[in-house]
């Protein structure tokens, strides 16, 4: 028994699945919205991205009754457009902004699926703290303008590359996933999801099992703490010294040959 | 509900997220950008892991998702760190301004072209005024009578 045959075979069900068209969609969408040069290419990328969308919508299968599967595709479709403006967003800023609406609809999927814990802390922990820091990192670097790094990506293979390596991702995963669209039938709601004293469950479990676990996650966001204002202290010190003892400017570009810098070693 | 079912469109899901971080972490070229995309991978494989948690009713994928988020703020901490350093030093946030850091014999990357920024692409995220608008005294423009 050859692979050839059976190859051919899974491609010609691939050109015939929604799933495999709303990807390439998807590809070309982003490649518009990545290297388009003109307003309308970009308008153009957004329209495609929107179709993909629909298409993958299609691609779903039902969770349970009709509801549920509406919000389901609500949620889920806030993340995924979210991410996808967020990665092709050319201020860094609206980037921040929509990774924060992308982790909404995250914390809306774990919801869906019971994890209450879950989606409160990626709530607190990722819209509320990570991203509120990144947009005053953000903030203070570049008050103005969009640089010319945030129009540009790296020479022309990047866009290509990365859009193969995402494709091979993506297969892999349905390709996994093909035994999953046979079964049809209802199941009981496993009792992780459907418990009513979900946090005392989860908490229990927690301390029993992982304790040990919690104790050094607890210990390494200490150190990482620590570390961080370490790293600012070092790096104000050495930029100092390199700089013949004035602080360097805020903003400015270091002269290469200063020292300190890996440019003006070369 | 269908259990495999929602497997599927929450492995879908994740999926997606996972490529979409990985392309946006090749293609940008802003540091806090690349590390946003990062996050939003470890955001994927969390939607997978619940999924499967969920499927084999088992506490386990949870537990990582819960020490997945511990991790990463901690590394989100130590980047800004970083990122604010490398920043202080070059005054850029381009991941290109550190390709001296390449192996000898590869070649420099040189920027061709840039495109130009359109002016209907420079709209920057603003707050619409809300609530009653103050009323200004002109003496207190002039001295500040409580310190």
């Amino acid at each position: 028994m050859t692979p050839l045959p059976l190859l051919v075979g899974q491609f010609d069900d691939l050109l015939r699945s929604p799933l495999c068209w709303g990807m390439m969609l998807g590809a070309a969408s982003l490649w518009l919205l990545f290297s388009g040069r003109s307003h309308a290419l970009r308008v153009m990328g957004k329209v495609l991205g929107g179709i993909s969308l629909m298409m993958l919508a299609a691609t779903l299968m039902m969770v349970g009754d009709w509801s549920s599967q509406i919000v389901f595709c609500f949620v889920a479709a806030v993340t995924v457009v979210g991410a996808g403006a967020a990665v092709t967003a050319r201020s860094p800023v609206y980037t921040a902004i929509w990774f924060a609406v992308s982790l909404l609809g995250t914390a809306g999927l774990f919801l869906f699926q019971g994890a209450q814990f879950l989606g409160v802390a990626t709530v607190v922990v990722y819209a509320g703290a990570i991203v509120v820091t990144f947009l005053f990192v953000l903030m203070l670097a570049q008050p103005e303008g969009h640089a010319p790094y945030d129009r540009i990506s790296w020479a022309t293979f990047a866009v290509p590359a990365a859009l193969v390596g995402a494709a091979a991702v993506m297969a892999i995963v349905l390709t996994s996933l093909d035994s999953l669209r046979a079964v049809d039938e209802t199941t009981p709601t496993p009792a992780i999801a459907g418990s009513s004293q979900h946090m005392a469950e989860l908490g229990s479990h927690l301390f029993a099992y992982h304790l040990v676990a919690i104790e050094v996650v607890g210990t390494l966001l200490m150190v990482a703490l620590v570390g961080a204002i370490a790293i600012v202290l070092q790096g104000r010190k050495s930029a100092a010294e390199s700089t013949g003892g004035a602080a360097p400017l805020p903003g400015g570009r270091v002269v290469p040959g200063g020292g300190g810098l890996p440019g003006g070693t070369r | 509900m269908n259990e495999s079912a929602m497997l599927y469109n929450y492995l879908l899901i994740g999926g997606v997220l996972f490529a979409l971080g990985l392309i946006g972490f090749m293609v940008r070229r802003n540091m806090i950008v690349m590390f946003l995309c990062v996050e939003m991978m470890l955001q994927g494989i969390s939607v997978s892991l619940v999924a499967w948690s969920r499927f084999h009713d088992d506490w386990g994928g949870q537990m990582l998702v819960l020490f997945i988020i511990a991790v990463a703020a901690a590394e989100a901490g130590i980047a800004l760190a970083l990122i604010l350093m490398l920043f202080h030093q070059s005054g850029t946030l381009d991941m290109a301004f550190w390709q001296d850091l390449r192996e000898e014999d590869q070649q420099a990357f040189v920027d061709h072209k840039v495109p130009e920024d359109d002016d209907r692409d420079r709209i920057w995220p603003t707050l619409t005024p809300a609530g009653i608008e103050p009323e200004v005294d002109p003496d207190e423009q002039l001295h500040r009578s409580k310190i």
